[in-house]
């Protein structure tokens, strides 16, 4: 009696482990950590408050263009994607900081950046100014926004280059914008909402979301055009993902996946090449 | 890794910008406490009348803005009320939110700081014909303000960072400055640490002025120094 139970017991375990080693390699990462801060997980960072390209919806689920991009990606390099929520200026001290692998929040692409992290230009962005419904101020150009209160993300893209179009502005004769910075998008667009600013300057994706949904009209549109990027510390790690996104082209899921979004591809770049790379 | 930079480290130690949010932070959270005073003294002493209707809104007041989160106020004051059509100016927001949110802790430390005024006094003032106003103005209050100022200066010390809540609802403090500076070399880690120093420096400045403020109400109490002491021991 007891040499049978300890005969069950031994082939439980057996075949436990063996179903277990069956599962890991049928998933073994196709990255090892280092370059990868975890092994098996590849840790991204995101600011979920721009739909439709990123955002939480009304059950607390992580969403968006970006995110399924993202989940792809560490699928197809048998990993575990690991999402890290939080707000923008503390991505690019983070990545430096190697606290995440990644950074995949549509980081604009510019030649600064391109010097502290591996950049891999994925996605055509570019600046747009929401307004409430009807456009009640009649906004049609940047020069139209002198003189009011615009609302943008603190320490990004957006936030230097209003600054800089106002400066501009300011300097041939017109009136200085009352430009006031958040935290996030989405204090952006609460602030709009609310009525405390008269504009909020955004991203393309966001600003055509919210002119589709009916929450706000998309005045202005492609302003300082950049591609927006994955970023990574480890230049082995963007590579490999630059390898795993020229694959996505070749079969299909990249296109497939942008056209479902409504999000521009990489292809009107000027600068690309034809493939995926770091730039 | 990047290192520490000291350049850069300098760099911001004499930044305007930075300055210019330091002075932001001085007049907001002297302001505030100007108005938690108000807010405070009122409620403290609606709060000790004798009748209940009048006790009834300093309690809910004291109630509602110490149970709930500061932040919360702030985001309320700015971006919720315009909802039902009251829209406040940020600075308004600002000014609003953490005075009165300070008055309702300060109503408790002055409250405290009466109560622990001897009952002899009241009763004398009494006596010799003082009514309420005059009582509290002449008597009570300057002898309460012992009690109440060391706490007094904790919270006004306290107001000085709470002041940077005011940055979520983009009042371009100290803080946010820092924040907006961080985009131009990342240089994260000495932008903070200057932004620490400053808050260092008006913490430290405010303690040597609540040093000599608690020495002024200290004078007819301390032994060693007091006329009467002085007096008797020349007379012995």
């Amino acid at each position: 009696m007891r040499r049978t139970l300890v005969c069950i017991l031994v082939a439980v375990v057996v075949v436990s482990q063996a179903a277990l080693v069956c599962a890991q390699t049928k998933g073994t990462p196709l990255v090892s950590s280092p370059p990868l801060l975890r092994p098996g997980k590849l840790i991204m960072a995101i600011n979920a408050t721009i739909p439709p390209v990123q955002y939480i919806d009304d059950k607390g689920n992580l969403r968006g263009m970006r995110v399924e991009l993202g989940d792809e990606i560490a699928r197809r390099l048998n990993l575990e994607a690991n999402w890290v929520n939080i707000q923008f200026e503390a991505m690019i001290p983070g990545l430096q900081g190697s606290r995440w692998d990644m950074i995949n929040t549509g980081l604009f692409y510019t030649e600064e950046r391109a010097k502290i992290m591996s950049l891999v230009p994925y996605e055509l962005q570019a600046i747009s100014v929401s307004v409430p419904k009807g456009n009640p101020h009649k906004v049609k150009s940047t020069e139209d926004m002198a003189g009011k209160v615009v609302a943008v993300e603190v320490a990004g893209y957006e936030e230097r280059n209003i600054k800089a179009i106002n400066q501009e502005q300011v300097a041939r004769g017109l009136r200085p914008m009352d430009i006031r910075t958040f935290n996030t998008f989405a204090d952006c667009y609460q602030a709009l909402k609310a009525g405390q600013v008269e504009a909020v300057v955004s991203v393309d994706a966001t600003g055509k979301y919210y002119q589709d949904r009916g929450d706000f009209e998309r005045a202005i549109f492609g302003l300082k055009g950049s591609p927006a990027s994955l970023a990574f510390k480890s230049r082995e790690l963007a590579e490999t993902v630059a390898k795993i996104l020229n694959d996505m082209k070749q079969d299909g899921f990249y296109d497939k996946l942008f056209d479902r979004w409504g999000v521009a591809k990489i292809y009107g770049w000027e600068k690309w090449t034809g493939s995926f790379k770091i730039h | 890794m990047k290192g520490w930079d000291w350049s850069s480290f300098l760099e911001y130690l004499v930044s305007f910008y930075l300055l210019e949010g330091v002075w932001v932070t001085i007049w907001l959270t002297a302001a505030s406490l100007l108005i938690g005073l108000v807010c405070g003294l009122i409620a403290a002493l609606l709060r000790m009348s004798k009748s209940p209707i009048l006790q009834m809104p300093a309690r809910l007041y004291t109630w509602v803005w110490r149970g709930t989160p500061l932040l919360v106020q702030l985001i309320i004051l700015y971006t919720g009320l315009p909802q039902i059509g009251i829209k406040l100016s940020v600075v308004q927001c600002s000014l609003i939110g953490l005075g009165v949110n300070e008055g309702a802790y300060l109503s408790e430390i002055i409250r405290a700081g009466i109560m622990s005024v001897d009952r002899g006094q009241f009763n004398a003032a009494r006596a010799l014909g003082m009514n309420y106003r005059v009582m509290m103005r002449r008597i009570i209050l300057p002898q309460a303000s012992r009690i109440i100022v060391p706490d007094l200066g904790n919270r006004f010390n306290g107001l000085l960072k709470f002041s940077s809540l005011a940055s979520v609802i983009s009042l371009e403090e100290l803080m946010r400055r820092a924040q907006m500076l961080t985009q131009v070399k990342f240089a994260v880690l000495e932008i903070f640490i200057v932004a620490s120093i400053y808050y260092l420096a008006l913490t430290t400045i405010w303690g040597v002025a609540q040093a000599h403020i608690e020495e002024y109400f200290e004078r007819g109490y301390s032994q060693k120094n007091s006329r009467r002491t002085k007096t008797l021991a020349r007379t012995e």
